[in-house]
């Protein structure tokens, strides 16, 4: 590609680096110096990108996370399925350090489009979709052994939050107390640069699967009520949610309650806040929270809760499948009372969405469902 | 005869009814009435009514023969007077269905009293009693085209020849009595004509009208022109089909001019068209020799005749006196296991003592006959054939050692071609309008099958896909568009994948055109596994690819299936020889396709790499602050370093690598720059077109 030209206000815009930043610019140009010094000695270049499939990662037992192992891909220039996917890595290297030396942030998808182009003299791009360009970031953080917030990308927010904390966010002050319907929208980047905690008054945290119930838990002031904090993560939590929990967990001392499908879905969502993510095992130990505890809903509540066998929802083959690899995971393998959660789902052969407790009665799950078991302290671990 | 049984059964049927009040019924037919009727059947006669034995079958399959029988005939005569062939041939249009055909060479030619016989007698020639390797084996060929010709046109047999440059040259018009099997004189009352030599000659033929080439065509405009010292002339004109395609006079000729490389051959068309094959070595191949027949292939009628043909002396005398490898202890031998002394005389032997000598020599180790009775074609010129006739990128040839059937000793050539364009994709629009007015073929697809060789049905079906023809349209419904898309399809569908292998086939380098799902040659190729050379091929059938095949079995004694011959009876040993042939050139050919393959992976390799390289300069060179250029010079380094492979072809200029090639082939090989060489560089330098790195 030819070189872009820079405008002088690009150049003047060059921004004041942090530490971290600084840091993160010098492996970029490590990883760019390899390159050059293998190329002039003649030798192809390569790089080593750290295995991020499930035969890299290790269930640490006495942490009770998710770590990634040792394994290492070589990813070569000169290999004819390698090529194309090296190129991309460089330049995913180069289009971090444009946003750094900017001090800006982009969207992984703001990513892909500050780097697709079609490759001179050919009819090919860059980059086909964004789907190939979003493993290559991840590629490139664990590579350089840094996070994407310290190479300035961010995922899309997704998640909200409401309850008895205030914090500060890029220097302005926010009441979670004081969101209104919406809730505070949680950022992808959380790290303690950018948000400060200010005062919490919480006594734990509700995190539920889904807007649609985190919007009957704050209209019915449920927080407000059992003085909590409310977190969705719209399906599976992105890392700002994930992070900004690991955070309030940690730094506040907030045990952690999930309210989530009682599928294999709504399973592996407890697993990966609990454990970690097999994808993302390299970010366990600033985003696993061990001590989560899972509220429901449970296999059994179909009975408990004597609901209509129409709000059930067939197994389907591949939920049964999911369900079985789930239970062979290590971190499930050992729990005898998850094994039997997930062999009672599977006998069922249905399962429950948690909105499902609406046929009971609208605020059954606010007022009823979730206080007893916490009352009662009855939690799947 | 199932008729006759029927008739007779009717008539007894009826006769019984009859007995009752008839005691006597009358004979229909005496002894004596049938014999009135029975006579002895001139060979002319026999061949007149069943001539599609010899190759008369049809218009366009006569009009073949006449050629072929008169430039076999040519051919062998130059070759025994050891003269380097020039043959002319011409066809020319009479009438809608008739063809005039002349065929000229510059031979030794006939004698006067020779002539005669020679073209009006059926069963007349010098080939058949001895064993020694030439194209005509009977004596039945061009005076059975002569004949053919006056059955179907009326026309005599026209024949000039010439035996030297001063003697005068004599011109007959003659005709077969095909009820005595002898030939009748028609001009200069039964006498013929004379012609004297010089100007004067040439004033002659002009008055008289009769063709004769006095010269030999020049190759420069100023050369002067040489006369023609010697030669035949024989013109006949027959009822016959100008057709191209499979099994035309225009293959028959080519493949000649392949098989024997040092004729050189004009044919005119009827279009008109000059058709010049010049050869491409003034080498005559070396003279046959004559050989005995060996012991082993004779059969015991044929022993018996020899028998009572030699006149004096003792067996053993025969035995080593007739056959080759049969010395006195051989003879001996042979004599002792049949229970018959070496010393009875030759008249004394009887019957079952003749059997018991047959036996006994079946039984009796004798040495085979030897081999250097038989002139191959030679790897180099099989090559040179080749590849003055056939496109193509890579050329091999194999000539097994000589070997023995049934005590005929024979030899079995190989050469294949591979690669090049198929005459599909060659043909003019003109042509093609021709061929489509020319065509019997019911089915446009059956058309290209038919008529351009080597086009598998598979190519032919993705022709008409491509052109959108139903698969039942009829080639001479096409109007003017139809035709310039079915042009158009036919030049640009890749029917490389769906060819099938072209195989010439050769009998003591006549080309054999018909039968040729009945060859030994054809059979031999079906059952050699071409996969494992780099060809696709289904089972039990021809490997496809664009190849051309080449097989010439050459022997003393070739063993045609038929009269007509047109396929090689196959026997275990000369399959045996085909096949070590064919996997000879097999392996070679696998060697090529199996390395252009590689070259051509690690060309496309390349190209992978050099896309992304100038990504990858600039993308390191911006984030380390490092000179483009030079890096990127430095990664395509490496990259040609990485992908060295595809450099070995490549880079004609380096001389060691081409000199490695050369050694993995062995002899025997001809590789001809490939097109597709030379599209993978622009390919390449398309690629970095700033940049000419290689």
């Amino acid at each position: 590609m030819a070189k872009k030209k820079r405008t002088p206000a690009q150049a003047a815009r060059k921004a004041k680096m942090t530490a971290k930043d600084r840091k993160t610019i010098a492996s970029l140009v490590g990883m760019a110096d390899g390159v050059m010094k293998s190329a002039k000695r003649g030798r192809a270049p390569h790089l080593e990108v750290p295995s991020r499939s499930l035969s890299n990662v290790k269930f640490n037992q006495s942490r009770k996370i998710i770590e990634m192992g040792s394994a290492k891909n070589r990813r070569e220039l000169f290999n004819l399925s390698q090529a194309r996917t090296y190129m991309q890595t460089m330049l995913v290297g180069r289009g971090c350090k444009e946003l750094i030396e900017q001090g800006k942030t982009t969207s992984i998808r703001g990513m892909y489009y500050l780097l697709k182009h079609t490759i001179e003299g050919t009819r090919e791009e860059t980059f086909d979709d964004q789907a190939d360009c979003d493993p290559v970031i991840e590629d490139v953080e664990v590579t350089l052994n840094a996070l994407r917030e310290e190479l300035h990308v961010y995922a899309s927010n997704r998640g909200s939050m409401v309850g008895n904390i205030t914090l500060v966010d890029n220097g302005d002050e926010i009441d979670c107390s004081r969101m209104g319907s919406g809730g505070y929208a949680i950022p992808s980047i959380v790290e303690p640069e950018i948000m400060q905690f200010v005062k919490c008054t919480a006594d734990f945290i509700l995190h539920v699967e889904k807007d649609t119930v985190w919007r009957r838990f704050n209209e019915d002031k449920f927080w407000k009520e059992h003085n909590c904090i409310l977190t969705h993560g719209n399906g599976q939590p992105p890392r700002g949610v994930r992070r900004l929990l690991y955070r309030m967990h940690n730094e506040l001392k907030l045990p952690v309650y999930c309210l989530l499908d009682n599928d294999p879905w709504g399973y592996y969502i407890y697993s990966v806040m609990k454990q970690g993510s097999i994808n993302l095992a390299y970010e366990s130990n600033r985003m696993a929270i061990p001590k989560a505890k899972f509220i429901g809903m449970r296999s059994r509540d179909f009975e408990l809760c004597e609901l209509n066998p129409s709000v059930t929802i067939k197994l389907s083959d591949n939920d049964i499948k999911r369900a079985n690899q789930i239970a062979k995971y290590p971190w499930f393998e050992k729990k005898k009372r998850w094994q039997k959660e997930i062999q009672k789902m599977l006998s069922n052969g249905f399962k429950l969405e948690v909105e499902s407790l609406i046929s009971k009665d609208i605020s059954y799950v606010t007022q009823e469902y979730v206080p007893e078991r916490l009352a009662k302290g009855d939690f799947l671990d | 005869m199932d008729f006759r049984c029927c008739k007779r059964s009717a008539v007894e049927l009826a006769s019984q009814v009859q007995a009752s009040d008839k005691k006597r019924t009358k004979r229909r037919s005496t002894a004596q009435s049938m014999a009135a009727k029975q006579r002895s059947i001139s060979v002319s006669e026999f061949f007149a009514k069943n001539r599609h034995l010899l190759g008369f079958d049809n218009p366009r399959r006569s009009l073949l023969t006449t050629v072929k029988e008169a430039v076999d005939n040519s051919l062998d005569a130059c070759e025994e007077a050891g003269i380097t062939p020039e043959i002319w041939v011409n066809i020319e249009q009479t009438e809608p269905d008739r063809f005039k055909i002349a065929i000229q060479d510059n031979g030794p030619g006939i004698l006067k009293r020779q002539i005669p016989l020679i073209f009006g007698k059926l069963l007349y020639g010098s080939k058949f009693h001895r064993l020694r390797m030439s194209r005509g084996q009977q004596g039945i060929g061009i005076s059975a085209a002569g004949m053919y010709g006056m059955l179907t046109t009326g026309k005599p047999v026209k024949i000039v020849s010439k035996l030297s440059i001063r003697k005068p040259a004599h011109y007959y018009e003659l005709q077969i009595d095909t009820k005595t099997n002898n030939p009748q004189i028609l001009n200069g009352r039964g006498d013929g004509l004379d012609i004297p030599p010089g100007e004067k000659g040439r004033a002659k033929f002009l008055k008289h009208k009769i063709d004769w080439e006095s010269y030999y065509p020049t190759q420069e405009e100023d050369e002067e022109p040489k006369e023609i010292r010697s030669g035949t002339r024989v013109t006949i004109e027959i009822q016959g089909k100008y057709q191209k395609g499979r099994g035309s006079v225009d293959e028959y000729l080519e493949q000649t001019a392949i098989a024997n490389p040092h004729v050189t051959l004009y044919f005119n068309d009827p279009e008109g068209t000059l058709h010049t094959y010049r050869r491409s070595t003034t080498e005559l191949p070396p003279e046959p020799k004559e050989i005995k027949p060996h012991p082993y292939g004779i059969e015991l009628g044929r022993l018996m005749t020899m028998l009572k043909e030699q006149k004096e002396g003792t067996i053993s005398q025969f035995l080593t006196g007739s056959f080759s490898r049969v010395s006195p202890a051989v003879a001996r031998r042979i004599c002792e296991a049949a229970g018959v002394s070496t010393r009875s005389g030759v008249k004394k032997i009887e019957r079952s003592q003749a059997d018991a000598i047959f036996k006994a020599i079946q039984v009796t180790k004798i040495k085979n006959p030897s081999t250097d009775c038989i002139s191959p074609i030679g790897e180099d010129l099989l090559l040179r054939g080749l590849h003055r006739v056939v496109p193509g990128e890579f050329y091999v040839a194999a000539t097994r050692p000589p070997a023995v059937y049934r005590g005929n000793p024979f030899q079995i050539e190989v050469a294949l071609a591979y690669g090049g364009v198929n005459a599909v994709q060659k043909v003019s629009m003109e042509l093609l309008e021709r061929l489509l007015e020319e065509t019997d073929a019911r089915t446009l697809r059956q058309f290209m099958m038919n008529t351009f060789d080597g086009l598998g049905s598979d190519a032919a079906d993705k022709i008409m896909k491509a052109g959108e023809f139903g698969s039942r349209q009829s080639p001479g419904k096409l109007d003017i568009s139809d035709r310039e898309r079915l042009h158009h399809c036919m030049r640009n569908v890749n029917v490389s994948d769906g060819q099938s292998m072209q195989v010439m086939r050769y009998a003591n380098r006549v080309p054999l055109q018909f039968k040729t799902r009945d060859c030994a040659i054809t059979q031999t190729i079906m059952q050699t596994n071409w996969r494992s050379y780099g060809l696709t091929q289904s089972r039990g059938s021809l490997p496809s690819g664009p190849v051309r095949l080449m097989v010439h079995m050459a022997s003393v004694w070739v063993p045609f299936t038929s009269e007509s011959k047109e396929a090689i009876a196959s026997y275990d040993e000369i399959q045996k020889e085909m096949r070590l042939g064919l996997q000879a050139v097999g392996r070679k050919l696998g060697i090529f396709l199996r390395r252009r393959k590689k070259v051509k992976q690690e060309g496309e390799r390349r190209s992978v790499f050099l896309r992304y390289l100038g990504e990858v300069a600039t993308a390191v060179s911006e984030l380390n602050g490092c000179d483009r250029e030079d890096l990127l010079s430095n990664l395509h380094r490496v990259a040609k370093r990485v992908t060295k492979e595809a450099d070995t072809k490549l880079d004609k200029s380096g001389k060691k690598i081409t000199e490695e090639s050369e050694v993995d082939y062995g002899d025997n090989v001809l590789i001809v720059d490939a097109d597709h060489e030379q599209n993978l560089i622009t390919h390449l330098e398309k690629a970095d077109p700033q940049k000419k790195l290689f």
